[in-house]
């Protein structure tokens, strides 16, 4: 069995009040691209500078390609490739010399890739780093990570700033990268960027891994909009539709009526009691649908994790 | 009256941190009075002269001295002296900062954004300095009669507010010069700019009391106009119409930099070069440079590190130009001939040179050692380190890095400077031993690490109040090496300071056991922020 490109067990950063961390496990598998789903503040940038280091859990272990994140720190990142949230200020520098000066630290760099990749992005590397928009300053961040052809990339909600032709490349060259045979764990709070390129989801709140789940699966989860129309003069059983187990944000106008349903459609049909449906539409969820469903703050954490 | 409070919030640290430098350095020079002066006024006259004549010497640096015999006159000279150029340096670290580090980090973009127009944003950072040096000034005067006190006297309250107006006007005129010329220039030569011309303002007044020449130009200097009152001494006066012309000069250069900065774009200089059209550039720089350690970050200083050489070296030529200026009228006044034999040793221009020039040198070299640590805690807190340390590199090894790139960069000033020291002797005739020249300029070396070692265990601990914490040791070290033998301190509290250490080597030689202790606190320094910075998480 290979080893997991990515393995935490318990892995725990308690910055107190609640914030942080807490008993992470997760595998990611070689070769595959893990998206890392959550809001603001959820964990998702502690949990990936304990994987790279920069930070000790407070408790629990990392460990990527079977070497630890902390003790093997400089042979884990011989392997890595990594994004910061935020590129750092690199002042008057020009992104040829960031290159230069970074690729010169890991020792070695391939220049045809790196403008392989610049060409791609259409990022001028003659620039200073001062005159690069946030969007240039991202491209810069995915020239840094993906210069080495690195066995793993982390990369900390990459797309923030690109436009969406850049973005779209930017999938792209995520997928070219996992098929000549790299894993990419991606952090995001954009559903659809892990709509776009993710074979597995986990989704973090309040510092703890709610669910994992494969792509397939959460677009399987039971949550449909649904739209019904009653013939005219018909009485529409709202009460009824209201209590429906499994029913909410139920708004009836005119002869329509729209609401949402968690699980089994039965209780919703029960509630109609014979009432004369004329249309009727169920709307598949978006990740977007789904996430805001079972992730509203108000939400148990039990409910997505069932 | 947000903005002014948010500019206070931003510059808080500056205020405490000045506020105490103003008052240590006026309640210790208080005390050294009555501890020096004698306590019978016979004593303190005889005093009196005797300084009277060497300051009247120095008057081509310093301002000239009066009634030396009270606490008054005294702490004029021997703590505003100094105070009027450390408040002139906090004036350009702050407005720089105000001008262009806020910009650079966006908080400009947002104030702008709130529906703060330019001209009130700006004028918000200079009411907010001028608050905050006003404070830090009073904070001096306070010193000064929490002194008096000690010394079983009082001062009274009236000279000491116009000290602490002075001051203060001294400061916010440099403050709006400093603004002034950062919206001219591009941002990274904003710094290294206006406190080149601060410099040249300060010296322009100084060297016009010696060289008659300047005479004319001198009303040029806000300097000028702050050494036209003396308020502390009994007898001195407080010129208005000077202070006004400094809060004039504030008001107008403020005026004028508001009006720069409502007409350039932000991030850019008023007066900036249109880039020559070029083609987009794909590859990585090829330069060798980069792939060589120590090499690569030194290269990436080259800007700074060639301004503080060409600085430091100007200085020390100008140093060694003034030499005989102010020694030879010194040695025709007999009673300090007799002095200087006395504490002097070697030939005299030699050991003139070891005393002043390498004491300044020391100075500038501490201030060298701070800004590099600061980088390093930048480097920490905006993420450098971070994406450094996302490359198969240990946290040793970034340590170790950074204590030989400042050894590089300490070396190549303390080599250009003693090499302009030696070719400016050779040109005034003054005979100076090449070897001791050579030993008292790479003591620079291991004198710039000591700080540097400080500075890399608290920039591993505590990155974000490095500077200040750094700038304060840096001040007690080197008021150690003042009231040392003012009070007759034991050797070995006169050894905790680095300035102490260094010795005396271009009259002397090398002071191995001094040497000694340098190397040890440099690597124990080191060593222990290499754990420290394993153990710390980055960016936290």
């Amino acid at each position: 069995m290979p080893v997991a490109a990515i393995q935490t067990s318990k892995l725990s950063k308690d910055y107190g009040l609640g914030h942080g961390l807490f008993d992470l496990d997760l595998t990611v598998s070689p070769q595959e691209v893990f998206g890392f789903l959550g809001p603001n503040g959820a964990g998702k940038s502690t949990a990936i500078r304990c994987l790279m280091g920069m930070i000790r859990p407070t408790f629990g272990s990392a460990h990527i390609f079977g070497l630890d994140c902390l003790r093997d720190s400089v042979a884990v990142k011989r392997k890595v490739g990594y994004m910061p949230g935020d590129m750092p200020q690199f002042g008057s520098l020009r992104g040829r010399e960031v290159v230069a000066y970074l690729g010169g630290l890991r020792g070695t760099i391939d220049p045809a890739l790196v403008q392989k990749i610049a060409e791609r992005f259409d990022l001028d590397l003659g620039r200073r780093f001062r005159e690069y928009s946030s969007g240039n300053k991202k491209k810069l961040g995915i020239v840094l990570a993906f210069m080495h052809k690195p066995d793993l990339l982390i990369l900390d909600e990459p797309t923030g700033g690109l436009d969406p032709l850049n973005q779209q490349e930017f999938y792209r060259l995520v997928n070219e990268t996992r098929e000549a045979g790299a894993t990419i764990f991606l952090s995001s709070h954009i559903l659809s960027e892990v709509e776009h390129v993710c074979d597995r989801v986990g989704i973090i709140r309040s510092g703890r891994l709610v669910k994992v789940a494969e792509l397939d699966e959460i677009h399987r989860f039971h949550v449909h909009r649904m739209e019904l129309e009653f013939a005219p003069g018909t009485e529409i059983p709202e009460a009824a539709i209201r209590s429906a187990a499994g029913v909410e944000d139920v708004v009836v106008e005119d002869s329509k009526v729209t609401c949402t349903v968690k699980g089994t459609f039965e209780p919703l049909l029960k509630a109609l009691n014979g009432a004369t449906v004329t249309n009727l539409a169920s709307h598949e969820p978006s990740l977007e649908e789904v996430f805001l469903t079972y992730y509203r703050p108000d939400a148990p954490t039990e409910a997505i994790a069932r | 009256m947000t903005a002014i409070r948010l500019a206070l919030r931003l510059g808080q640290w500056g205020l405490i941190g000045f506020a105490i430098v103003g008052f240590i350095a006026t309640f210790i020079n208080a005390v050294a009075f009555y501890a020096v002066a004698g306590h019978t006024q016979a004593e303190r006259e005889a005093f009196a002269k005797s300084f009277s004549q060497i300051a009247a010497q120095l008057t081509v640096l310093l301002p000239p001295a009066m009634r030396l015999d009270t606490v008054g006159g005294y702490v004029q000279y021997r703590a505003y002296g100094s105070l009027v150029i450390v408040f002139s340096i906090w004036a350009l670290a702050s407005a720089s900062g105000a001008a262009r580090g806020n910009e650079e980090r966006g908080l400009v973009e947002v104030i702008l954004a709130s529906g703060l127009s330019r001209v009130r944003a700006l004028a918000a950072h200079v009411a907010a300095f001028a608050i905050a040096s006003f404070v830090a000034a009073l904070a001096a005067s306070a010193g000064l009669m929490v002194g008096a006190i000690a010394g079983q006297e009082s001062f009274p309250i009236g000279p000491a507010i116009e000290a602490a107006v002075l001051l203060a006007a001294i400061a916010v005129s440099c403050y709006s010069l400093v603004l002034l010329v950062a919206q001219l220039v591009a941002p990274r030569m904003a710094t290294g700019i206006a406190g080149a011309v601060l410099l040249a303002l300060f010296l322009l007044n100084s060297l016009s009391r010696t060289f008659d020449s300047l005479h004319t130009l001198r009303w040029l200097s806000p300097f000028r106009y702050y050494e036209l009152s003396t308020p502390l001494p009994p007898g001195g006066n407080f010129d208005v119409t000077a202070t006004l012309v400094l809060v004039g000069i504030a008001i107008v250069a403020g005026g004028l930099a508001a009006l720069a900065f409502q007409k350039r774009d932000l991030g850019s200089a008023l007066f900036a070069l249109r880039a020559s059209a070029r083609p987009p550039t794909y590859e990585p720089s090829r330069a060798l440079v980069w792939r060589i350690p120590i090499v690569r970050d030194v290269y990436d200083r080259r800007l700074g590190l060639a301004t503080w050489a060409v600085g430091v070296s100007a200085i020390a030529a100008l140093f060694v130009v003034l030499t005989k200026t102010i020694v030879q009228p010194l040695l025709s006044i007999p009673g300090l001939a007799a002095y200087f034999a006395a504490i002097l040793h070697g030939p005299i221009y030699q050991s003139f040179l070891s005393s002043l020039w390498f004491g300044v040198a020391q100075l500038l070299m501490a201030g060298f050692a701070i800004t590099q640590v600061g980088r390093w805690s930048a480097e920490d807190t905006d993420g450098r380190l971070d994406l450094i340390l996302s490359n198969p590199v240990s946290r040793t090894r970034v340590v170790v890095e950074r204590a030989l790139v400042l050894a590089l960069g300490a070396l190549i000033i303390a080599a250009v400077s003693g090499v302009a020291v030696g070719l400016e002797s050779h040109y005034q005739s003054i005979d100076l031993d090449g070897g001791r020249l050579a030993q008292a300029s790479l003591m620079l070396v291991p004198f710039t690490l000591v700080f540097a070692a400080v500075g890399a265990l608290l920039a591993a601990r505590l990155p974000r109040a490095t500077v200040g914490i750094l700038g304060i040791f840096a001040f007690a070290s080197y008021l150690m090496l003042q009231i040392g033998p003012l009070f007759k301190l034991p050797d070995w509290v006169q050894n905790l300071s680095a300035f102490k250490l260094y010795g005396q080597p271009l009259t002397e030689g090398i002071d191995r056991t001094g040497l000694a202790i340098m190397l040890a606190i440099v690597l124990v320094g080191f060593w222990t922020s290499a754990i420290v910075m394993q153990r710390r998480d980055v960016g936290a």
